[in-house]
């Protein structure tokens, strides 16, 4: 810790801050433009220039090092001030200069009553120009289909060149031309590749890169802000829902250190659009192969004339990727009381609670990343399947002191790694000691073995996990105070299910065999669309959207998304997270956990809750961790699942994620996740489309 | 019957002909059947009078200039007779430019073969790193510490302070650069030392790679430098035949090597920093600082990046010269300075000499006023960044401190002299226009401020609300001097402000201005 002497006001702060840090942790305010704690420093927007004693010029805060400041002639600490008249008068000056050029558009710009250039211009700026000649103009860019550019608008604060460039790990930005003529592009004005553009609308301080698919919808300060949990995969980053009446007009990252830090997927982000399409608003009956639209209580009596009198063993339930815990818990709590234990969750097959938590949750914890210093890749496609983490351990792999290693298949990570081997093969030899790679892992302090969707998603899926988790447990992974077994779940709904046992229980029946012709006789799809559903099952789809397995159903009963609701998500971490409404429903739809108890009723099984505050009450006393918000139940130890073994068989690994920004139901109703994906498979489009 | 003739390889010569000279004077020696050994030598820095011409003769080599093709013949046979010549200017190292000068940096430059490690040597070459050698560190940094010496690029920051920090910062491989990238307008003494005098500077960047352990050196110059890269890259071969770069230095246990790097062309790369950026490949970009170099230079490496001048200084300091070289110069500045005279005067070229003689003494002595015969108005003193000084301070000494008092800067040295016709608000609008052709763009008051600096001047040269704009100058020019993230925004008010304050009457009546255009 050092001392220094901020607007007369002692205070100490570590050494390594810069005096930017020092100040905002003395309570001094300082303007800036181009700094951003989470990128280098560039120090080129000269704002945030303060006065620090014995120098004759006032210092840009942001670069310089409070363990670069010197001590006064008699050793006092050094001394800086934030408010002299010389700081106002140095930020004023770079402020007139900043405004000479940029457009006075505020009043159409979707940066407004959100931006850093106006709220600061409040401070420094002043109401006329003493500068008349023309502004500099430049031309727009074309950088892809999330984020729109107005250039005229850029300060050069390059906060998006280094944003692409460290954090995404694609360094497709950048400036051309020198002095006046510097402009910020992409190369050959190009479309970003990165999942993670859509925070370069955050990141941009003034209103050059906004959001295209937001482009003039609403104003801030029409907005009502919800604080919630994303759901898109399995990393639970937090959120906040803006909507305007009814209407989700975007979503936006909250400062979660633990998980996202403040960064969000461009699908977390964009599928906006998806929320309002192709919803399921009322309930369908199908007659004579038709859908027809329906009644509450005439669906019911559907249900009700094809289940109320089965056997449990007749009826299953599979719940999709985006159900909440409280939803998969009235569905569970419905079949118990048929009897029935056939229950699965999707991409779920390989995990069995009984082996403990530890085996299905990513143990090391994505903050534990940080720490790591060996990194294993198990067929998984990080990038794809959580673009977020995929970003933390491109953060930890710059600092140099972690080694990645993958074995699957070979992608572009934005990171370097060791590539090991296509699929269980080198797994086996890794087990075995036989690739250089196991010396790495043995020898570091604090390994992770992430094992991933294409190698849980296989047939032998529970085998190779349990051989990841040999291996886990052989080179040393699991230790006090450390546990490097991590699974990457793909989905929202799955460690929660797995939580709560939503999984086949005794001889019950798993998704493959119901899927099977004659297993059953109705299947609840809990928002189950990627589930192969045998011809002759009756199948009632509780979800949201017409996708996949709306087309198969044969009642629909319309659900909420999860912007409609709220509900208990438990990430990949296995961190427990409450996601929170900030809308309703179209139409008849209702929050799905209501659903189940309504049906429940018309089925002449009524649940024993009335309200949600009932349901959780029960859900509680059964799963006590759930209760804790935002803490991870320790999963325990691996043995059970490492001594498990099995059969693997020798195909390489192949990631179930074929399209990232087309994974669920509402991203595929979403245009923009469509024009994306266009974006992202190289299809060029014709003039005529 | 022989002959040994000097005739200078250097630009400013070769500009005005050097090269046919020595053509027609191997013609004139074939035709009269004599044995010629022509030695293409550097400069003398006398540019008024190249091509010139120098012929040994047993009282020492006597020169003649400037001279043309035509008087190739005529000047052979009078050199041959050792008789008269309206070109003789007599023994060369007796001419009053040289006399007057204190040449401890430039000694050998115009005198030997740059092209000749052999003559190097014979000329007290690589002493200075034989020493450096069996003294080690400490004694290097001791002696360097110790001369005074302070950064030739126009900083003046100590360069044994430089050193040490690089010295005692650990790593696992530490770089020296030598920044040749010498865009200064009126500047040439880097050019010269690199075409009359390579192996100084290598020797130099030698004894800085044993002194702070660096192993690699790379030495950025301009491309607008062509034949200083040609003499470089030839005297680095040399070296290394001769033992002196590669595994082991002078027999030593020390490894260093080093190469040419050549520049694209842009001004700000003569700022370290972002000299580095362009060394290692990316946008000539200023980085901010903190880091220093010395902690995180090139490659992220602790680097001792000095000026070429700075690194031909080092090899007399080793040679056991720190003690004299302290003993010249004034106050804090020590040593001497290769003065670079330009611009509108009599006699251009360049003038090493202790720190201390006044402005006044360098235009008006030793540049024997101006080239027209009218008076000196102004003087810009450090490259075009440099504050105007007019005649009523030409007291000021040369020293760092005193220019700096005066607000103005020596910078690398160059001076520039103007006469009475000169307009300086036309000055102050090309050094914002300097500024705004050459900044990088990065920090704003740099990029944004040039440009609309120009306007404004502008606006001022047509007479328009003069006052107001005046007033927007000065602000302007603060904020760029207060809020810039490298020199060339920081320094570019210099000239601007001096010419307004030293000037008013060129930024004053419209009617004056009107009248002049």
């Amino acid at each position: 810790m050092t001392k220094l002497i901020i607007d007369g006001k002692e205070i100490e702060v570590p050494a390594e801050y810069t005096l930017i840090q020092a100040c905002e942790a003395a309570g001094a305010e300082i303007p800036r433009f181009c700094y951003h704690e989470r990128l280098s420093i560039a120090g080129n927007c000269r704002m945030c220039l303060v006065e620090v004693k014995g120098s004759p010029k006032p210092i840009a805060s942001c670069a310089w090092g409070v363990r670069d400041c010197r001590p006064g002639p008699n050793g006092e600490p050094p001394e800086i001030n934030t408010r002299t008249p010389m700081v106002k008068k140095a930020r004023e000056g770079v402020m007139e200069f900043l405004l000479i050029n940029h457009p006075l558009d505020c009043p159409i710009c979707d940066q407004g009553g959100e931006c850093d250039l106006q709220d600061q211009a409040m401070g420094y700026g002043v109401d006329t120009s003493r500068f008349a000649e023309n502004k500099r103009a430049v031309e727009d860019k074309y950088i892809g289909a999330l984020v729109k550019t107005s250039m005229n608008r850029c300060i050069q604060c390059t906060r998006c060149v280094r944003f692409t460039t460290e954090v995404c790990g694609v360094p497709e930005m950048g400036a051309t031309g020198r002095g006046e003529d510097m402009e910020i592009t992409t190369y050959l004005e190009s479309a970003l590749t990165s999942e993670l553009q859509g925070n370069l609308v955050d990141i941009c301080p003034v209103g050059a890169l906004t959001s295209k698919p937001y482009a003039f919808a609403a104003r801030p300060w029409e907005l009502g802000k919800t604080q919630s949990i994303d759901v898109m995969d399995g990393v639970g980053s937090a959120i906040r829902v803006d909507t305007r009446g009814r209407e989700v007009m975007r979503i936006l990252p909250r400062i979660n250190e633990a998980v996202n830090e403040e960064w969000i997927s461009d699908k977390t982000r964009h599928i906006v659009d998806g929320l309002r399409t192709q919803r399921l608003d009322r309930p369908y009956i199908r007659e004579n192969g038709k859908l027809r639209a329906a009644s509450w209580p005439e669906a019911f009596a559907a249900i009700n004339a094809k289940a109320g009198r089965l056997d449990g063993k007749r009826i299953g339930a599979i719940a999709g990727d985006l159900a909440s815990v409280e939803d998969m818990y009235a569905l569970k709590e419905l079949l118990a009381k048929f009897g029935s234990h056939n229950l699965a969750v999707e991409g779920g097959a390989a995990f069995d609670p009984a082996l403990g938590r530890a085996s299905y949750i990513f143990n090391p914890t994505i903050a534990g990343i940080d720490q790591a210093d060996a990194f294993l890749i198990i067929g998984s496609n990080p990038r794809k399947e959580a673009a977020v983490l995929n970003a933390r351990i491109r953060k930890r792999w710059r600092t140099g002191q972690m080694k990645v290693g993958v074995i699957g298949e070979k992608a572009e990570l934005t990171y370097g790694y060791e590539y090991l081997g296509a699929g269980t093969d080198t797994l086996s030899d890794l087990v075995a000691g036989k690739q250089s790679f196991a010396d790495v892992l043995k020898n570091a302090k604090h390994p992770i073995v992430l094992v991933g969707a294409a190698a849980t998603s296989r047939h032998d899926g529970a085998a190779v996990l349990a051989q990841a988790a040999k291996l886990a447990a052989g080179i040393g992974a699991i230790k006090d105070g450390w546990n490097g077994f991590g699974v990457l779940q793909t989905a929202a709904s799955r460690v929660g299910a797995l939580d709560i046992g939503f999984v086949p229980g005794g001889k019950g029946l798993t998704a493959e065999q119901m899927g099977t012709f004659g297993t059953i006789d109705v299947l609840f799809s809990l928002g189950a669309d990627d589930s192969k559903i045998a011809d002759g099952t009756f199948v009632v789809y509780i979800g949201t959207h017409g996708d996949k397995g709306a087309h198969r159903a044969d009642v629909i009963l319309p659900g909420a998304a999860y912007t409609e609701k709220s509900g208990i998500y438990v990430n990949t971490e296995g961190r427990v997270q409450m996601a929170n409404r900030a809308g309703f429903p179209p139409g008849d739809a209702r929050e799905d956990w209501a659903i189940v108890r309504a049906l429940s009723d018309a089925l002449g099984k009524t649940l024993p809750f009335d309200s949600l505050s009932a349901l959780r009450q029960q859900l509680f006393k059964a799963y006590p961790h759930l209760m804790r918000l935002d803490q991870i139940e320790a999963g325990g130890g691996i043995d059970a699942l490492a001594a498990k073994g099995g059969k693997v068989e020798t195909a390489p690994f192949k990631s179930p994620v074929s399209d990232y920004y087309l994974t669920n139901p509402i991203a595929r109703a979403s245009a923009v996740m469509a024009e994306c994906s266009r974006l992202a498979s190289g299809k060029i489009m014709t003039a005529a489309e | 019957m022989s002959m040994r003739v000097y005739i200078p390889r250097d630009a400013a010569a070769v500009a005005v002909g050097a090269d046919e000279i020595a053509v027609a004077f191997e013609a004139v020696a074939a035709k009269r059947g004599i044995a010629l050994e022509i030695v293409r030598t550097g400069s003398r820095g006398m540019c008024w009078l190249e091509p010139m011409v120098e012929v040994a003769t047993t009282n020492g080599r006597v020169a003649f200039g400037p001279a043309t093709v035509e008087d190739a013949a005529s000047l052979f046979d009078a050199m041959m007779a050792d008789g008269p010549h309206p070109l003789r200017l007599g023994i060369a190292d007796e001419l009053p430019w040289l006399k007057r000068q204190t040449r401890l940096t430039f000694k050998n430059c115009g005198v030997i073969d740059p092209r000749s490690i052999d003559d190097y040597k014979a000329h007290d070459g690589y002493k200075g790193l034989l020493r450096a050698l069996s003294l080690g560190t400490d004694g290097i940094l001791d002696d360097v510490t110790k001369s005074g010496l302070r950064g030739r690029g126009g900083a003046g920051f100590p360069t044994g302070i430089k050193w040490k920090t690089v010295a005692q910062t650990s790593a696992d491989q530490k770089y020296i650069v030598c920044n040749a990238d010498e865009g200064d307008s009126g500047t040439f003494a880097d050019r010269m030392i690199m075409e009359g005098d390579p192996f100084v500077v290598i020797e130099g960047m030698t004894i800085a790679g044993v002194a702070v352990g660096a192993t690699r050196g790379y030495i950025y110059i301009r491309s607008e430098y062509p034949h200083a890269i040609v003499a470089m890259n030839a005297a680095i071969k040399a070296a290394r035949r001769a033992g002196f770069l590669g595994k082991s230095v002078g027999g030593s246990a020390h490894a260093f090597d080093m190469e040419v790097r050549v520049g694209a062309g842009a001004y700000v790369c003569g700022e370290e920093t972002s000299l580095l950026e362009s060394l290692e490949g990316r946008r000539g970009l200023v980085r901010a600082k903190p880091p220093l170099p010395a902690h995180q230079g090139l490659f992220g490496k602790p680097t001792v990046i000095n000026n070429v001048l700075s690194f031909a200084a080092i090899p007399f300091i080793l040679d056991g010269g720190a003690k004299a070289y302290s003993e010249f110069g004034v106050g804090r500045s020590r040593g001497t300075m290769p003065l670079q005279i330009a611009g509108n005067v009599k006699h251009g070229g360049l003038f090493e000499v202790a720190f201390g003689l006044t402005l006044g003494e360098i235009v008006d002595d030793i540049a024997g006023g101006t080239f027209t015969g009218r008076p000196v108005r102004a003087v810009q003193v450090g490259g075009p960044l440099g504050a105007y000084f007019p005649r009523a301070l030409f007291d000021t000494p040369f020293d760092y401190e005193a220019f700096a008092a005066r607000d103005g800067l020596i910078g690398h040295a160059g001076i520039v002299v103007f006469d009475d016709s000169v307009d300086m608000s036309k000055q102050a609008r090309f050094a914002m226009e300097f500024c705004a052709i050459e900044s990088c763009g990065k920090c704003t008051p740099c990029r944004i401020g040039s440009t609309r600096g120009v306007e404004t001047i502008d606006k001022i040269r047509k007479g328009e609300q003069v006052a107001a704009n005046i007033a927007v100058v000065e602000d302007l020019c603060n904020t760029m001097k207060f809020g810039s993230l490298c020199a060339l925004g920081g320094f570019t008010p210099y000239p601007v402000m001096s010419a307004l304050k030293h000037f008013p009457e060129d930024f004053g009546a419209p009617s004056r201005l009107q009248a002049a255009e």
